[in-house]
């Protein structure tokens, strides 16, 4: 766009070259906030059924 | 609770929930474990064993919405004397209270929520675009957290953390470490104990042998691990619970619940309210409801608690938590019960 805004005169407002870019640089940003928060969902840790309360690595 | 016309069940988000879990945290958890290798000078197994008597009972906090309601924090302060274990997301809201907890536990590996509980130096920056706190019931004075609410909240952790044992997991992001060494708190290590460890790809293995740091099981979250060291690490005989609801009071639009918006993402808009269902409290006959993640880390505490020599009262006077293997009393019961022992806390 900047190419055909070249003069010799002043534009009274700066043109906004990268609205596309930007709208993309906003979805991307929701986007990794979304991935972000889907982790609640599983919980603050892993677990499984089955095992015990403490492990020492004894059978190493 | 059975919904196939829909293509999905309860049962079924509950149990994709531990698949959800595993594939977040998994790569997380051996690398923290290895960034804080360095830090690692004490695990739990240094801890000095407590005296006969201390060991008669403790009272852990969690930090569910019926601490605020109950007013358990202030009732602990007046009445009673014995060892206090606190998760991360209640420290704050007792130390404002004038209870210094002796231990406190954290585990979460999220990069830049759990921070915030021990006072975030990157306020602003870690709470972009992030409405967790906002949603979240657990200290609710958290909801309205100012910057200056925050950096007070950083004072009162500098002052008192080195008058508490941080019982710290190897999971632990940097954000948490970097906050808990310049707090100055007293840190003992350990690592999460996440699959069986006889399995050769155990997960659990692989991050012993980064740090040969004792295991110890969570049941998923920070709240039922304070009650694991609790029972296994302190051989606490009798072990009082507070604000361990695992679940919400009914006033609580499912809009401020943990997991909204995931679920909707989850199972669609139209199915969200399937996703909700209710218990009655046995103690008070009040009705409560709970989401597949508390649902799930209510049934993996009551797994949990069928394997503990101790003996397990949830004083939390509200909730989901009740079952075989734990009893549950209003914490007035408790200190009746438990503070005609001497004054034997210095």
């Amino acid at each position: 766009m900047s190419e055909f805004l070249k003069g010799n005169f002043q534009i009274k407002n700066q043109p906004k070259e990268s609205t596309k870019a930007e709208m993309t640089k906003e979805e991307e940003l929701k986007e990794k906030f979304k991935k972000a928060a889907l982790g609640s969902i599983g919980g603050s840790m892993v677990y499984v059924e089955r095992t015990e309360l403490t492990w020492d690595g004894a059978d190493e | 609770m059975n919904n196939s016309e829909s293509g999905w069940s309860f049962e079924q988000v509950v149990q994709d929930v531990p698949k959800i879990g595993r594939e977040n945290h998994s790569q997380t958890l051996l690398h923290h474990a290895q960034e804080n290798l360095k830090y690692f000078k004490k695990s739990i197994n240094d801890l000095k064993a407590l005296p006969e008597i201390e060991k008669e009972s403790a009272i852990v906090i969690s930090a569910g919405p019926s601490v605020h309601k109950f007013n358990s924090i202030n009732r602990i302060r007046d009445n009673y004397k014995g060892k206090i274990i606190s998760i991360d997301g209640a420290y704050v809201n007792c130390l404002k209270r004038g209870v210094i907890p002796d231990y406190v536990l954290s585990l979460d590996p999220h990069l830049k929520r759990i921070v915030r509980w021990f006072g975030d130096p990157n306020f602003e920056e870690n709470m972009a675009g992030d409405d967790y706190f906002d949603r979240q019931d657990l200290d609710v004075e958290f909801r309205k957290n100012s910057i200056n609410q925050n950096l007070a909240n950083i004072k009162l952790v500098n002052e008192h953390a080195h008058k508490t044992k941080l019982i710290l997991c190897s999971s632990a992001p940097p954000q948490v470490v970097d906050r808990a060494i310049e707090a100055g708190f007293d840190i003992y290590w350990w690592n999460p104990l996440v699959d069986n460890p006889s399995e050769p790809q155990s997960l659990t293995r692989k991050l012993y042998a980064v740090n040969k740091l004792p295991c110890m099981n969570t049941g998923g979250t920070v709240g039922t691990a304070a009650w694991v060291f609790a029972s296994s690490i302190l051989k606490i005989k009798s072990i009082g619970m507070v604000g361990m609801d695992l679940g919400y009071h009914m006033d609580t639009p499912y809009n401020m619940t943990q997991t909204y918006y995931e679920l909707i993402q989850h199972v669609g808009l139209e199915n969200l309210e399937k996703c909700f269902i209710r218990f009655t409290f046995p103690l008070t006959q009040v009705e409560y409801y709970t989401d597949p993640t508390y649902f799930w880390y209510r049934k993996n505490f009551l797994e949990l608690l069928s394997k503990s020599n101790s003996e397990n009262l949830n004083c939390t006077e509200g909730g989901t938590l009740f079952g075989e293997h734990i009893q549950s009393m209003t914490l007035d019961t408790f200190f009746n019960r438990f503070n005609k022992l001497e004054n034997y806390k210095e």
